[in-house]
This record gives C-alpha cells, sequence and structure tokens, in this order.
C-alpha cells in the first residue's frame, strides 16, 4: 500500500505567536518551525501501518515555500520513505493548492491520501476535503484509525459520543483528527538516513493549474483580547471559599 | 441578500448553533432554513444534494455549523462550487457586497479579519451569534441527501461509554474541565458531579487524554475542542498554552489549582488556589446550594 500525506509548515504549537507590525500577519523572525500537529498525527498512522506491513510506503509532500524543506527533512527522519516539494507563494489562492495536490497525487497513484484534518496556522480545515472533491474521490474526515480490508480500508471517525466506522474502496482520501499513539520523534538513524535522501523540488507554475480561484484577504490581525487579572481566593477553609466562589459566580459574574 | 442556512438536528431537535444561524440570517436577509435529510451525515450524498439546491437558487451566502460535519460539508461545498470559504467564523459583518468576517487563526492566539468575496460558504462557531431565549423555531425546508451519489458503505457506530448523556462540549454553555491534577480516572466523579450540578458538559487537558483516562473527543485545546462557553472550570489544569488556546474565549474562567504560579491563573475571573480534592466536592455544593436558591 502506498499512502501520501500532504503537509504543511507552521509555526511551532509552543510559539507564542505574535502580529506584526504591518497588522496583518504574524511574526516570523525567531519562529520555531514545525508539521502542522494533524499533519504529524497523519505520518503516525502512516507510520503504524508501515510498522505492521513493511510493503507500506509513506510519501509527504508538500505545496509551500522554499523554508518547508526541512518539515520534509523532519517527516523523512520520522520515517517516510519519500519527499517531495512544490514551491509556491504563501498567498496561494487555497482551491489551487488542492488542484496542484491533486496532480501530485495523480503521479504518485497512492492508495490512501491522508491529511491532517486542518493545519494549525489558518485552522481552515479545506485542503482536505477540497483535494477529495478535485479527484472526484470520496473522503471520510477527522479519523483516528485505519484498518485495512481488501483493496478497501475501514476508516474510524470520532463523532460525538464513539466511531462510526466507513469502509472505502480505494484510492480514497481521509482526514485524519488523531493516531493512536503520539507522532514518533526521529531516531538517530532516522535523522542520518533522512540527510542523505533527496527531496526533489519544483515550481508551482509548472504543474499548470488553474490558479483562479476566490482568494480571502485578510485585512487585520490581532492578538484574542487580554484577560483582566482576576480574583484570587486562596488560604481560606475549602468550604467557605467554596461559598464565596459560589456567590461570587452566581452574583457578580452572572452565570449561575 | 439571499441567504442559505444548512441546519443540524441532534437528539431530534435543531442544533441550538442552526438556531443562532437562522437568527442571524434573517437579520441579514432572505433567508430559507434547509435540512439534509439521510440516516447519517455523508461527504458526498450531501454535497451532491446541497450543491444542487445553491445552484438552483443562488443565494449569496452559505452558512453552516462550525460543527464536525458541518465544517466538512462547508469546505467540500465551497471546493465544488468553486465559492469563497471560511471556517470557524465567530463575528461576520456585510456591507454592500463584502462579506468581513472575525475568525481565529494559529489555534485562537491570533484573531483575523478576512474579507471574503460573495457568493461565499462559511461555517460559523457555536455560541458566536447571541440567541435570545425567545427566538422562535424557524421553518425548515427538508431537502433529501443524494445516496445514488455515495461511494462509502456505512459499517457500524461503535460507541464509547462516557459521557452519553451529557451536552455536546462544542455547544455547552458551562463546561467543567480537569487534567493531571486529578491524579487519575478514577477521580474523574469530582468533574463529573460539579459539571452536573452546572448543567454542563465535561472536558479535559491534552495530558489526561494522551493518557487515555478519558476519550479524545473531551479534549479542550489545540489538536482538541475550542470551546467558547458562558463559565469554564479548570480543574487541576496547569495551562500550556496549547490549553489556553482552546478556551480563553470563555466568558468566564474559573480555575482551581494547588500551584499558586499556573499558568491557567493568567487567564482566569476567578482563581482558586487550592487542592482540588478538597476544594471540588465543596464547591459541587455550592453550586447546588446556589442554584436551588
Amino acid at each position: 500500500m502506498k499512502i501520501l500525506i500532504p503537509l504543511k509548515q507552521v509555526p511551532d504549537s509552543t510559539v507564542r505567536v505574535s502580529v506584526a507590525a504591518d497588522g496583518k500577519s504574524i511574526k516570523t523572525e525567531g519562529v520555531t518551525w514545525s508539521i502542522s500537529p494533524y499533519d504529524e498525527y497523519a505520518i503516525e498512522m502512516a507510520l503504524e501501518r508501515k510498522d505492521a506491513d513493511a510493503s507500506t510506503v509513506v510519501a509527504v509532500v508538500t505545496v509551500g515555500p522554499a523554508r518547508s524543506r526541512d518539515a520534509l527533512r523532519q517527516a523523512l527522519a520520522m520515517g517516510c520513505d519519500e519527499a517531495s516539494l512544490v514551491v509556491a507563494e504563501e498567498t496561494a489562492a487555497p482551491l489551487a493548492v488542492a488542484r496542484a495536490l491533486a496532480k501530485v497525487v495523480e503521479e504518485a497513484k497512492p492508495d490512501l491520501v491522508l491529511c491532517g484534518k486542518q493545519a494549525s496556522d489558518d485552522d481552515q480545515g479545506f485542503i482536505g476535503p477540497a483535494l477529495a472533491e478535485v479527484l472526484g474521490w470520496a473522503h471520510v474526515a477527522t479519523i483516528t484509525k485505519i484498518v485495512p480490508a481488501d483493496g478497501a480500508a475501514e476508516l474510524w471517525r470520532e463523532v460525538e459520543g464513539g466511531h462510526e466506522v466507513w469502509k472505502a474502496k480505494l484510492p480514497a482520501l481521509a482526514t485524519v483528527h488523531k493516531s493512536e499513539k503520539e507522532p514518533r520523534y526521529p531516531s538517530l538513524p532516522g535523522i542520518m538516513k533522512a540527510k542523505k535522501k533527496e527531496i526533489p523540488e519544483r515550481a508551482f507554475a509548472s504543474l499548470n493549474v488553474d490558479s483562479s480561484a476566490p482568494a480571502l484577504e485578510i485585512v487585520a490581525m490581532e492578538p484574542p483580547p487580554a484577560r483582566g487579572a482576576g480574583k484570587i481566593l486562596k488560604d481560606g477553609d475549602a468550604k467557605q471559599t467554596a461559598q464565596q466562589l459560589a456567590t461570587l459566580l452566581r452574583d457578580e459574574a452572572k452565570v449561575l | 441578500m439571499k441567504i442559505l442556512v444548512v441546519a443540524e438536528r441532534r437528539d431530534g431537535g435543531l442544533r441550538r448553533v442552526s438556531l443562532e444561524l437562522a437568527a442571524k440570517a434573517k437579520e441579514l436577509g432572505e433567508a430559507t432554513i434547509l435540512e439534509i435529510a439521510g440516516d447519517r451525515y455523508s461527504p458526498l450524498p450531501f454535497v451532491s444534494a446541497l450543491a444542487k439546491k445553491v445552484e438552483a437558487e443562488k443565494p449569496d451566502l452559505v452558512m453552516l455549523g462550525a460543527t464536525l460535519n458541518g465544517r466538512d460539508l462547508g469546505a467540500r461545498l465551497a471546493a465544488r462550487l468553486g465559492r469563497a470559504y471560511a471556517a470557524d467564523v465567530t463575528a461576520l459583518a456585510v456591507s454592500g457586497n463584502t462579506l468581513e468576517v472575525g475568525r481565529p487563526m494559529y489555534a485562537g492566539k491570533v484573531r483575523a479579519k478576512v474579507r471574503v468575496q460573495m457568493p461565499a460558504v462559511i461555517t460559523v462557531r457555536p455560541g458566536a451569534i447571541p440567541l435570545a431565549e425567545s427566538a422562535a423555531s424557524p421553518d425548515v425546508v427538508k431537502l433529501e441527501a443524494d445516496t445514488s451519489a455515495e461511494k462509502l458503505e456505512f459499517v457500524k457506530f461503535a460507541p464509547v461509554a462516557s459521557s452519553g448523556k451529557r451536552v455536546s462540549l462544542a455547544e455547552a454553555r458551562v463546561i467543567v474541565s480537569g487534567g493531571r491534577g486529578l491524579k487519575g480516572p478514577e477521580n474523574w466523579h469530582l468533574v463529573e458531579d460539579l459539571a452536573d450540578a452546572l448543567g454542563g458538559a465535561v472536558g479535559a487537558s491534552r495530558a489526561v487524554t494522551d493518557a487515555g483516562w478519558r476519550p479524545n473527543e473531551e479534549q479542550v485545546g489545540q489538536t482538541g475542542k475550542t470551546v467558547t462557553p458562558d463559565l469554564y472550570v479548570a480543574l487541576g489544569i496547569s495551562g500550556a498554552i496549547q490549553h489556553l488556546a482552546g478556551m480563553t474565549s470563555s466568558k468566564v474562567i474559573v480555575a482551581v489549582n494547588k500551584d499558586p504560579d499556573a499558568d491557567i491563573f493568567k487567564v482566569a475571573d476567578y482563581g482558586v488556589v487550592a487542592d482540588v480534592f478538597e476544594f471540588v466536592p465543596a464547591f459541587t455544593e455550592a453550586v447546588r446550594k446556589a442554584r436551588s436558591s
């Protein structure tokens, strides 16, 4: 089985994001970049398939700026077999990115495409369903488990109160909510191997996709409103403090 | 302007977010509230039926709740129709032919104001639009899912044994979340009893869901759910940046932690420096009394 994961490089989840001087983008100086967390889950899910069946091939691709190469290298170090980069402006319209990824999928002919359910920069969650749409494939959203089933796959989708299990004929696409295990860290041999691997690169324009698509225009960005200093209750007897808090919530905050 | 709202049902009634959208749509213009009828949500049958409806009626704006299914359907619909798409919108304003929306980015660490070209598709976060308690239930048009478009086969539903009877986390007005400070899943009755006393839902920090103490669906924060209840109570949660990203937009935040330097206190409106095992039972009792008097 061949699994392809389109990934995105985003500011690491531990980064304190701040707004740049233009008031409509984020400061990128000093930012640590990583694979988007849901894409890491997708990679882990694919690598777990590879652990179970060594003939599994796991490939990653990204459509993004040249710095994304580091994220691809990180994926190779985790244990992915192949990586390729399509260099594009960060302003490329989302639907055009989906079309570019569709070209890559059509060339690579994977059995399964796994996308993180959303990239933790724009948090749109558009690319997965849009890629399935451009390909004309079925997709299952927000899965947490894959069970291969003879030319098909059972895809477990987390919903309120449990899991829906869907069977998809391959090829198919799923967006990933979580893997069963936490994403693995690159091993030392993995890092050494990844260093030696070629990451072929091409320009977005060379894919000749229709780049006309409605764009979103960010007109302003701001940090979420700061929360004022709260009241701290301490050193009291538990019962009295509990009573005091309940009264505050009822009479002051009016939420009881 | 013409607006099409795609409503969702839960336990027989319309979801609260659908009522919120219906109210907003009526305020903006000529609104149609639509419900797609099918055994269960599946992208292709739903998008196929909905896309035909949208092509026939040409609404300027299609609004869905930013729910699990709404976000999936909205994205695929926008891709099919080549419409602009904005997800998880928390504010919207229309002037002339321009739609301007507010939406969180970078897992809630930034709020963006975004101009969206119409015709558009947006999903709106539950709780983002205020809803008058007196709001009348809207008339709903039914649309049959196009089952001929289905390529998937539904195998089964595998339930998880927990919190089935409580309100859904994404739409809850009150959420009580537990963290590592609870020391183990066997102590979750503290969280659940308080949630029940407050009439709220139960959440958890990532440390807790990663440890398998609680199911993933209860995780609040980046890579979990982003929530905006009226009251968020954090019990034994230290307040990692990823957790804060998921809950700092709550109206009122209460934190209980025995570490006075815990980051959670930086966002709390009411912070209690105490041992959760001593404080929470007393607080649950006080809440019961306060609510009944």
